[in-house]
């Protein structure tokens, strides 16, 4: 009798899911470990995070402000890989996107009810057209739109920070390095999380919706699956893949207006928060599906809420960001073990 | 078909173990049983042939001995120890190593590359030059001709496997596996294959090799291991087998092969106007060679034209023009009345056009995708599959459930990716779906290609079928008997030109061989073709 591992081509969801949790029981108790040996005390700091997350509305609403744009970042990660692009560039989209939000905010004059659903489709456009030059090079050029994404969040960084310090900077001076507070705020839904949090769930419910349920959909599928047998199919591999790209940039547009115009109410440096590239980890933990996210990035939100508190509690940030690293780490590598199944073969009887 | 010199051979002394002994293998997959109780015995310097229906489970015994899978029973015994692969590296270092079906190349690497890629013996640092000296070498002492530095994506079929046997020989292995080796190869490629395995088991190693065609297995192999439905039925010596008892040892019972070319009696008539025609059709391909010239062809409606050459002589290309799939760079093509030069391939299949590529895992299908997802590739945009833009998964799903049974596919499960049938099933899959499509016209690529003796009959009678009712049919391939059998007249392809076009009743075998060496025909049999 002789027992071996097998990696089976896909897990079983109970088992996938059964693994995650082991992962991050794992990786909790290594960050545990590692905090008691620097002489933090583990135990208590859980208790901490534990009782100001969900011991208090006040705790799920801060979660609530993260996991927004997380899903919408996830989100747009997500729906590019369905046409297999990667979008590293969420990061620069949400900045556009904020920029563009921002700039129609400040500069056009209007009822908040009027100016809201234009800065929406603002931050949109702004995503949209800083990944339009990837999507067309990628389109016509054949030209990786992994690196051309990325370097264009750089642009976007420098951009944001020019103007949140230079040309838009407050006239009324009550702050270094921001633009004024914007006067359309996002209305809010529960506590101080606003609407941006359902509209976010109900984008991720109608893109899965759209993949799963519409012939585009279909052809999405079959043409980011297999581009020749999409070409065979008749199917316009090219015009999906633009469609598709742009939509992702979109997506990442929207979660940057809903960040100035429902969190932080004004456009400064770093509003991103790295959501950008959280939102590939998000795309990643949710193995690409457009659903998933929501969970990938309740998840993700968790954690970095976590992290929140643990730096008041006196735990430096580097480590806060080690264990965030852990708790991915450990959740990669379960992802990994659930396809492996322990089988005894039994030798054949002679 | 020649039989094999066995006397010829160098016997193993009595009482040298088996280099290859498999005990009891079993090998369950969610629903189906691929393998069960299997037995097999590998003797140094033979050749032994595994023969099976599609889906009868070789491939995935072949995956277990090479350690890809794990088997849920049985024992692998390697010159008399008993061993245990956790991987094809393990399997390798072994001495058995396996080339499959479709090449595992990095298209984008040279030969010598290729051969010195993940392997131990490889240096840590050395130069191209060096590579390709010492592929060279390798190549000139185990006598298997490569270009070390072509690199692998300019390279035939025939070159590219050479490749492979070159990387799992130069491992030293001893036990060689080919699966299904010659179904992509020329005649002269796989004479030459036979050549080397011969002088490969003469050195005392040993052949495992897969394939559908009777007649080479009859030819190459000393000893035939026939599988069914995952289990066993026999082990015999090549000299004791014959064609005809091995179908019916594969298959269950006798395999009547039908009077094809025959009309049935409500057969619709062949057609006075064309369903296709090609004028003067010129096509290049990316780098602007030539790769149609002027080709002028008319198909009728219940007709089956035959297209007999030597792969790459512009077969795939005129397949793809037939379908939309590639444009025309000069000429015509006519549709039913209709010029359809600058139409795509989905207003073919609109037309009522289906397509067998030739490459059907890297064209014809999303081998990720679920089994439901590739069924409803031709029909996704109609009902039932779809209402308006509206996808419908369930209808998709009895679609495929419809086209799965039409194939006599067995699947256990229509969410699982398509890669997981057994090869020949893909292509049954795919057969039956571009069926069901192709009211007007059928272009086949190399049909049989995979298939086991009872599909390969099946599905020549449905083509028939196609035929009576009315449509026409234009099937590539290089097995001419195929064609003779099957067409009503063949057109030989020679560098991207129509040499000519002959009826088949009647046809002089040597004519067409020496058109596919380039010869024209007598000008009446082109005439007759050209007037039409
Ligand atoms: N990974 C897998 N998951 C599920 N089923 C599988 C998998 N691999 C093979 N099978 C099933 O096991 C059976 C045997 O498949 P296998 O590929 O060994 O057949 P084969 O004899 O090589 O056939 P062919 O001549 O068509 O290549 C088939 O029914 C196939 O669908
Ligand atoms: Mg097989």
């Amino acid at each position: 009798m002789a027992i071996r591992l097998q990696r089976l081509p896909s897990a079983s969801p109970a088992v996938a899911l059964a693994a995650r949790a082991i992962a991050i029981l794992l990786a909790l108790v290594t960050a545990g470990l590692l905090l008691a040996a620097s002489g933090a005390q583990p135990l208590k700091l859980a208790q901490q995070v534990l009782k100001s997350t969900f011991g208090s509305g006040f705790g799920l609403e801060d979660v609530g402000l993260l996991v927004t744009p997380l899903i919408l970042t996830g989100l747009s990660v997500a729906v590019a890989l369905r046409i297999g692009a990667w979008n590293i560039g969420a990061e620069g989209q949400f900045y556009a996107g904020a920029f563009a939000a921002t700039g129609v905010a400040l500069f056009i004059p209007g009822p908040s009810i009027v100016m809201l659903p234009l800065m929406f489709i603002a931050g949109a456009l702004g995503g949209l057209i800083w990944i339009l030059v990837p999507t067309l090079a990628r389109a016509y050029a054949d030209v990786s739109e992994l690196i051309t994404t990325l370097l264009l969040n750089f642009v976007a960084t420098l951009l944001v920070y020019y103007v949140a310090t230079g040309p838009w900077l407050d006239p009324g001076g009550h702050a270094l390095a921001t633009t004024a507070r914007l006067k359309h705020d996002m209305p809010e839904f529960i506590g101080i999380v606003h609407w941006g949090f359902p509209m976010a769930i109900l984008l991720a419910v109608i893109t899965a919706a759209t993949f799963s349920f519409t012939r585009w959909g279909y052809e999405v599928r079959i043409a980011g699956s297999n581009p020749q047998a999409a070409k065979y199919a008749g199917m316009p591999f090219r015009r999906h893949l633009i469609v598709v790209m742009l939509l992702s940039g979109a997506i990442a547009g929207i979660a940057g207006m809903l960040e100035v115009a429902g969190t932080v109410h004004r456009l400064q440096g770093g509003i991103s928060n790295n959501f950008g590239y959280l939102g590939i980890m998000v795309a990643v933990l949710a193995r690409g599906s457009c659903i998933g996210v929501i969970a990938g990035a309740a998840l993700m939100a968790v954690i970095l809420n976590s992290g929140i508190i643990l730096q008041t509690q006196g735990v430096n940030t580097s480590t806060v960001l080690a264990i965030t690293g852990l708790i991915l780490f450990f959740t990669a590598v379960g992802d990994e073990l659930a396809h492996f199944r322990i089988v005894s073969s039994k030798p054949a009887e002679a | 078909m020649a039989m094999p010199d066995v006397t010829e051979r160098p016997r193993p002394a009595p009482g040298t173990p088996p280099l290859v002994q498999l005990r009891g293998i079993a090998k369950y997959f969610p629903g189906v049983v691929a393998n069960q109780d299997v037995d097999l015995e590998v003797r140094p310097g033979e050749i032994h042939a595994l023969l099976g229906e599609n889906g009868a489970g070789k491939s995935t015994l072949m995956n277990i001995l090479t350690g890809i899978y794990q088997p849920d029973a049985g024992e692998i015994i390697i010159d008399g120890y008993l061993k245990s692969f956790a991987s094809p590296v393990e399997a390798i270092a072994a001495g058995i190593g396996m080339v499959h079906q479709h090449f595992k190349l990095v298209r984008a690497f040279t030969v010598a590359e290729n051969i010195h890629l993940g392997w131990s013996e490889t240096p840590r640092r050395i130069s191209a030059q060096e590579l390709e000296a010492r592929t060279a070498q390798l190549s000139a002492s185990l006598n298997l001709a490569v270009r070390p530095d072509a690199r692998v994506d300019e390279l035939s079929t025939g070159e590219q496997q050479r490749v492979e046997i070159l990387r799992v020989l130069a491992r030293n292995a001893r036990v060689l596996i080919l699966d299904e080796p010659t179904a992509v190869l020329t005649p002269s490629e796989a004479r030459e294959l036979f050549k080397a395995l011969k002088e490969f088991v003469a050195r005392g190693n040993a052949v495992i090799f897969i394939s559908h065609k009777l007649d080479e297995v009859l030819e190459i192999s000393d000893r035939i291991t026939v599988l069914r439905g995952g289990r066993k039925v026999a082990t015999e010596p090549t000299s004791a087998c014959n064609e005809k008892m091995l179908a019916k040892l594969m298959v269950g019972h006798e395999i009547v092969l039908d009077d094809l070319r025959a009309r049935g009696p409500n057969a619709i008539a062949k057609s006075n106007e064309p369903v296709v025609s090609l004028r003067e059709v010129t096509a290049r391909d990316s780098t602007g060679h030539t790769v149609l010239n002027k080709v002028s062809l008319e198909i009728a409606g219940g007709e089956i034209l035959g297209i007999a050459g030597v792969a790459g002589n512009g077969q795939k290309e005129l397949s793809e023009l037939l379908t939309g799939m590639r444009a025309a760079s000069s000429g015509q093509i006519m549709l039913g009345g209709r010029d359809v030069s600058a139409a795509s391939a989905g207003d073919f299949v609109d037309f009522g056009v289906g397509h067998i590529p030739e490459d059907r895992l890297r064209s014809g299908l999303a081998p990720a995708l679920s089994v439901t997802d590739n069924a409803v590739i031709r029909e996704y945009d109609r009902a039932p599959v779809s209402l308006g833009p509206w996808y419908r998964p369930r209808a998709a799903a009895a679609l495929a459930r419809r086209i799965a049974e039409a194939a006599a596919v067995m699947v256990p499960n229509y969410s699982m990716p398509i890669r997981n049938l057994s090869g020949g099933n893909q292509q049954r899959f795919v057969a039956r779906r571009e069926m069901r499509i192709a009211t007007k016209l059928l272009v086949a690529a190399y049909p049989s290609r995979g298939l086991d003796v009872g599909a390969i009959n099946t599905m020549m009678r449905y083509f028939v079928e196609l035929r009576d009712a009315g449509v026409g049919i234009v099937v590539i391939s290089e097995e001419l008997e195929e064609l003779l059998n099957l067409s009503d007249r063949i057109a030989v392809m020679f560098h991207g030109e129509i040499m000519g076009i002959v009826d088949s009743a009647g046809a002089d075998i040597e004519q067409i061989g020496l058109m596919m060496g380039g010869q024209r025909a007598a000008t009446p049999v082109r005439a007759a073709a050209m007037v039409h």
